[in-house]
């Protein structure tokens, strides 16, 4: 049944629309993009007044086919591994210029945990006032998902094909946080598209501190994970519930939030959503080795963060994306 | 205007802070260094407002004079041999993006081996990013080239880099000529880039071309760049005009006007080869033709310059491994076009930082009359240094 | 064709020109469909939607929307079985919603503040239309002829409207005031009321035939079924309904040391009830059927409403369920007790399903009287003609009586109907059959979809326990004093707030805010499903994340036309 649409036209309504969207629709991303959602959302807290540096990446690539963006807001991309030097000389020019637009730098995982991270390091080091978001989907999707350091233990991509003699990825996710957090800078935290409402205000929270700010954006990537176009929050979430994506705050460099697990759910919930563990279901001793290596990391983050919930709250994994009755959930 | 004594670096520094430049971001390589330690200093001692920032990487510094320079402010930044290789991929990017910035390279060999010695090999690895080079015979060019390179780049809208040997020029203290900040104010203008990023008008930059569209966005780049010409002659016109001081423009030729042969270098080593001229006037009369600008590569001027000569040597401090002379390969094509075009003589010469002393230039002389020049040479090769499979 | 700007930049927002819909093989669509509370509500009532109005502030408009299915909120509130809780998809989750307090709370707010039924005034020519018996089918049936622009006349053969709800329903259920106030406005929305009016003794169907132009029978069942043990009637044995309903209306009540009371619905329990207030230390029910509880199949449970059935174990009845009267123990002429035996309901060849007695399991139960509660019977003055010799009438399910155009009929005078709420909903659907009747126009479309608990998305949810009902203590319960105490409304706003919203949009924005293209415009206006946002199929891709994580099951995907 195809509804009746209301009086004023899909291009009016759009004009008219309660918050300012940084990223309009016509772009590019593959069905069910957790990046182009995590966009979203990001540019949606940071409003109109902003400059932005795009590191290389299937963002900047679904975003931008000339002659067409999908940017409302001032953006630039240069290259791959240079976007938090980039943002460092916009900010350097508007602090110049006596401007207060607030910069902000976005890149993947492979464009920051990688090739980007030595730029990024700088950018830390001398506390440029900037928020670097980095859109974490764990594999180099853009040419075709190859593993970055951000790629998941046990995960397969087509540099980390699971065979007789590997059962996917080798060598453990990169643990930025800390290495961000080592840089003592004013915020930096954890996020995920599955709660909206804590990534905005991790956002504004990011934008409102004087100095660099960062924070890592879990997003889901359909095509890369194989998972379904649908499951990405769902995905996304259970990376929360299960301890393996902890959804962290530090402030220069301490721990002070940590989004607490009410319901601690088995590594295999998430892992069994995604084809990419789909090697670690077969009935093999090294896939059921794997899995409990991926259950203990999951445990060791939930001790390390003190994850696991002491009474429910409305901040912790299953109050924290609880909707209300007309709309616009808080933060 | 008075003449005061200032090093090469220190002069350089001067000259960028004359054209005010709001950020600066720079790496420690020598001989680079010195240009930065002075613009720091002027920044410290309040003499220039401008944020510097000391980045981690020249890969970085030339990231962040392209993100100032694309947020609305004049940027700059130096760079050396290694440093300026680091940054090639950002060169490229901020050429194509259509840019203005201003890098100086303080020219210095590239490794391996290790050597902080003054040739071109580094500023000659990339000259087709797509930025203009413009190459200073001395220390009062480095200045006047460096505030016409703003001028140059924000009129055309295509970055520059200045050429200025290092050592030879960059340590050397002579006597030089500073202009007055509002002769350079005048002469420069505001920043104006008509891209700036700004939340008024949020525009997109560095997209993704399909190849429908790849061949025309080069072509534009490249008429950009021919048409820089005129914007190079005009600056040192106008400066000329201002300062009774003149550049060369896109390059200039010293000598007798009948004589048959001439050298074509560029760089420094003009300042030796223009003293031996004069020392060797009637023992080997030839003329000099100073190259200034190899992008644009000036491909009309170098035909007149040309007009007349039997014998082009062409002494250049880079080698194209595998080829030979670089800017001897540019010129040979340029000058097939004329109806009698002078025998080309390819050198290279000064590699590494090698002294050029003064009897080179006769020695060069008389190399153009022999039978049958070699297609290329390195002109002070010292075979006996080599194993004897080697040489 | 584009012509090149220089290093290639591009203007904002020009992605528009690119129309991503093409890419979709399926597409989202907004689409209410039905609770399930909705659905198991025999009145018609779809608590989902009163609940949406009461979470948004607003009582009266919450009352309006329930009284569009049932006028009399404020009576059901407080008898009815509610299976809209049983099939509360929140059951399945944490708790059922507390609908039937709320629903009772909007029907007292509703008498408190004199909140007019949302009707408007008869037209002159407006068509005339009878209404037979003035109990909960014949006062539903009658509102909504009325609202949908009919002149009613209501008779009834009692002096008061109410019909059982008057007769047999004792004030700890059901207080007399409220009862009052609620038929009492109800008959002010302009129908024409005929008390002292009966049936086959003071006009016949004929007669109203003569000048109206549809007739509505809803004259319940008002006699006691005959029963006897192989014949054996106890001496002074009554049936249940009639002592009931003597005692409503004159108060007096036999005496007794023990009784055992034979049936398991509503009129059973309340006896059973009554006659323990009044202080008979030994009150038994026997039933064939279960007590209801966890695990008991519904057809095996004990008509009786589980509520009341738990409360008289409180208060000290005791049932014996799953038993059967095998005979009477008469010494003399007296009832000495009863000997009862186990029984199941089994399913015996060519699927019926019979009660089968286990020999060998009798036991005797002494009681000093034996009272039958199984059930009445449709008294046949004036409807010989419809009844045709049987018990019940058995109209269709929109109280179509076939082979008698233009009657319909509904409630107890149906076989089948059993509860006050049934009754309602018979009235309400007839009203509407005798509209379209009236009008030759169809019938309202079959039902909507209905929404269960897997086309939620639980994870937008926080388990909340349900607010408690407070109930008198089983020592300070008597047979005048409401037992149930009612929902504050600000309580009832709170529970309000539990609701899944089950097919139904809550405007929680999650569709709007978890769109990766941008494809979801919200609008001020409301658009033709009654919600506030719109698919731009220019851009949508299908991916069908919206629908998958819509809370509440309102986001279907549909193959690509």
């Amino acid at each position: 049944m195809t509804l009746e649409q209301p009086t004023k036209s899909c291009s009016e309504l759009r004009r008219a629309q309660p918050v300012f969207r940084g990223l309009e629709a016509g772009h590019r991303a593959c069905q069910g993009c957790g990046q182009a959602l995590a966009a979203r959302l990001v540019t949606e807290a940071i409003g109109p007044d902003v400059l932005i540096a795009n590191a290389t990446g299937c963002l900047e690539v679904f975003t931008t086919a000339w002659p067409q963006s999908a940017w409302r807001v001032p953006w630039l991309h240069s290259v791959f591994a240079n976007t938090a030097a980039v943002a460092s000389g916009m900010e350097a020019a508007l602090k110049a210029q006596k401007r207060n637009t607030k910069v902000v730098a976005f890149g993947g995982d492979g464009g920051t945990f990688d090739i980007g991270l030595q730029a990024l390091s700088g950018m830390l080091e001398r506390n440029h006032n900037v928020l670097y978001v980095c859109f974490d989907n764990e594999a180099y999707m853009n040419t075709g998902v190859q593993r970055s350091s951000s790629t998941p233990h046990a995960a397969e991509t087509t540099t980390s094909p699971p065979g007789r003699e590997r059962a996917g990825k080798r060598h453990l996710k990169k643990d930025l946080v800390t290495i961000i957090a080592a840089h003592r800078i004013p915020y930096a935290a954890t996020a995920t598209v599955a709660y909206p409402s804590d990534l905005r205000k991790k956002v504004r929270r990011g934008l409102q501190v004087e100095g660099a700010a960062f924070i890592v954006v879990h997003s889901p990537c359909p095509l890369g994970w194989g998972h379904e176009n649908a499951l990405g929050i769902e995905v996304a979430r259970l990376a929360v519930q299960t301890g393996l994506y902890p959804m962290i705050e530090l402030e220069r460099g301490e721990l002070v939030g940590a989004m607490p697990i009410r319901e601690v759910h088995p590594v295999t919930d998430y892992l069994r959503l995604q084809d990419r563990f789909k090697h670690l279901f077969a009935d093999d001793p090294r896939a059921r080795e794997e899995l409990e290596h991926l259950q203990e990391l999951a445990n060791h983050n939930i001790e390390v963060y003190g994850l696991r919930a002491q009474k429910p709250d409305r901040f912790d994994s299953e109050g924290a994306d609880t909707v209300r009755r007309g709309g616009m959930r808080t933060a | 205007m008075a003449q005061q004594p200032l090093e090469g670096s220190q002069a350089i520094a001067q000259a960028v802070a004359l054209c005010r430049p709001q950020v600066v971001a720079a790496y420690p390589i020598t001989p680079q260094t010195h240009i930065v330690e002075n613009l720091a200093k002027l920044i410290a001692d309040g003499k220039l407002a401008c944020e510097l920032v000391s980045v981690e990487s020249e890969f970085s510094a030339a990231s962040v004079v392209l993100g100032a320079a694309a947020a609305g402010s004049r940027a700059y930044t130096a760079t050396s041999s290694q440093g300026l290789l680091l940054m090639t991929e950002v060169l490229f990017n901020i050429a194509g993006l259509r840019v203005p910035l201003v890098l100086t390279c303080a020219n210095r060999t590239v490794g391996a081996p290790v050597s902080l010695g003054n040739d071109h090999q580094d500023s000659m690895a990339v000259r087709d990013a797509g930025w203009v080079q413009l190459y200073c015979a001395d220390n009062q060019e480095a200045i006047d080239t460096t505030i016409h390179a703003f001028r140059i780049a924000e009129r055309c809208e295509l970055p520059v880099m200045v050429c200025v040997d290092g050592f030879t020029l960059t340590h050397t203290l002579e006597p030089l000529e500073v202009p007055a900040q509002q002769q350079v104010d005048n002469f420069v203008g505001p920043y104006a880039f008509a891209r700036t990023l700004k939340p008024t008008d949020p525009i997109t930059l560095g997209t993704v071309l399909s190849h429908e569209f790849y061949p025309e966005v080069r072509h534009a780049h490249h008429r950009a760049l021919l048409d820089a010409q005129e914007e190079i002659v005009a600056a040192d016109r106008e400066w000329h005009a201002l300062t009774g001081r003149s550049t060369g423009g896109l390059l200039s030729i010293e000598g007798p006007p009948d004589a048959q042969t001439a050298i074509l270098t560029i760089g420094s080593i003009l300042g030796t080869l223009a003293d031996a001229q004069a020392e060797y006037r009637d023992q080997a009369p030839a003329k000099l033709i100073k190259l200034r600008a190899f992008r644009p590569f000036p491909v009309d001027a170098l035909k007149q310059a040309c007009e007349g000569l039997r014998e082009l040597v062409v002494v250049e401090r880079a080698v194209s491994l595998g080829s030979g002379g670089i800017i001897a390969a540019e010129v040979r094509a340029a000058l097939s076009e004329m109806s009698s075009p002078p025998r080309v003589h390819s050198y290279a010469i000064g590699l590494g930082g090698r002294d050029v002393p003064m009897n080179a230039y006769p020695k060069l002389v008389a190399a153009a009359q022999s039978e049958s020049p070699p297609r290329f040479a390195i002109f002070d090769l010292q075979p006996a240094k080599l194993p004897a499979e080697d040489r | 064709m584009a012509t090149l700007t220089r290093g290639a930049f591009a203007k904002p927002g020009t992605s528009l020109q690119f129309k991503t819909g093409d890419w979709r093989l399926q597409r989202p669509v907004y689409l209410h469909r039905n609770a399930p509370c909705h659905v198991a509500c025999p009145a018609g009532e779809d608590p989902q939607a009163y609940l949406a109005r009461l979470a948004e502030g607003n009582s009266q408009a919450a009352w309006e929307t329930l009284v569009a299915a049932n006028p009399l909120p404020a009576i059901t509130g407080r008898v009815c079985h509610h299976p809209c809780e049983s099939s509360c998809n929140r059951g399945d989750y944490d708790e059922p919603l507390a609908i039937h307090g709320i629903e009772r709370t909007l029907g007292d707010e509703a008498i408190l503040h004199g909140w007019n039924y949302p009707v408007r005034p008869l037209s002159s020519d407006a068509l005339r239309v009878a209404v037979v018996g003035a109990g909960p089918a014949g006062l539903s049936a009658a509102y909504h002829l009325t609202r949908l622009g009919y002149r009613v006349s209501l008779f009834e053969a009692e002096s008061e409207a109410g019909g059982l709800l008057a007769s047999a329903i004792p004030a700890y259920r059901l207080p007399r005031s409220v009862l009052g106030d609620e038929i009492a406005r109800l008959l002010s929305v302009g129908m024409t009321f005929m008390p002292r009016t009966r049936l086959g003794r003071d006009f016949t169907l004929d007669d109203l035939r003569a000048d109206h132009r549809a007739i509505f029978i809803g004259v319940g069942n008002q006699r006691g079924r005959q029963w006897s043990v192989d014949g054996v009637v106890p001496r002074d044995s009554r049936p249940g309904l009639d002592i009931l309903k003597e005692w409503l209306s004159i108060g007096s009540l036999p005496a007794y040391k023990s009784v055992a009371i034979v049936g398991g619905g509503n009129t059973a329990v309340d006896l059973a009830r009554v006659l323990k207030f009044s202080g008979i230390p030994e009150v038994h029910i026997i039933s064939y059927r279960a007590v209801p509880g966890p695990g008991v199949a519904a057809e095996d449970v004990m008509r009786a409403t589980a509520r009341e059935v738990r409360q008289a174990i409180e208060e000290g009845v005791i049932i014996h369920e799953h038993r059967g009267v095998r005979r009477l123990i008469i010494r003399g002429e007296r009832v000495a007790g009863v000997e009862m035996v186990h029984t199941k309901k089994l399913t015996r060849s060519a699927g019926r399903r019979e009660t089968v007695e286990f020999e060998g399991t009798e036991t005797i139960l002494h009681v000093e009287q034996v009272i039958p509660a199984v059930g009445q019977e449709v008294d046949p003055a004036g409807l010989e003609m419809l009844l045709a010799g049987h018990p019940f009438l058995h109209p269709d399910s929109w109280g179509r009586l076939e082979g008698f155009e233009g009657i319909f009929a509904g409630g107890d005078v149906r076989e089948g109907a059993a509860t006050v709420s049934d009754a309602i909903g018979d009235g309400r659907r007839a009203a509407l059959a005798i509209d379209s009747y009236l009008r030759n126009s169809a019938l309202p479309a079959s039902q909507r979809p209905v929404v269960r608990l897997n086309d939620l998305n639980v994870n937008y949810f926080e388990p909340q326990p349900r607010t408690k009902i407070e109930l008198l203590p089983v020592g300070e319960r008597n047979a005048e004093r409401e037992i149930e105490q009612a929902l504050p409304l600000s309580h009832a706003g709170i529970e309000s707030h539990r609701c899944f919203s089950c097919g139904e949009c809550m405007s929680c924005d999650n569709c709007w805010t978890l769109c990766p293209d941008n494809a979801v415009l919200k609008t001020l206006e409301e658009t033709a499903a009654g919600d506030h946002y719109v698919f731009d199929y220019d851009y949508c891709k299908g991916c069908a994340l919206c629908a998958h994580e819509c809370p509440s099951g309102y986001i279907l995907m549909e193959p690509e036309p």
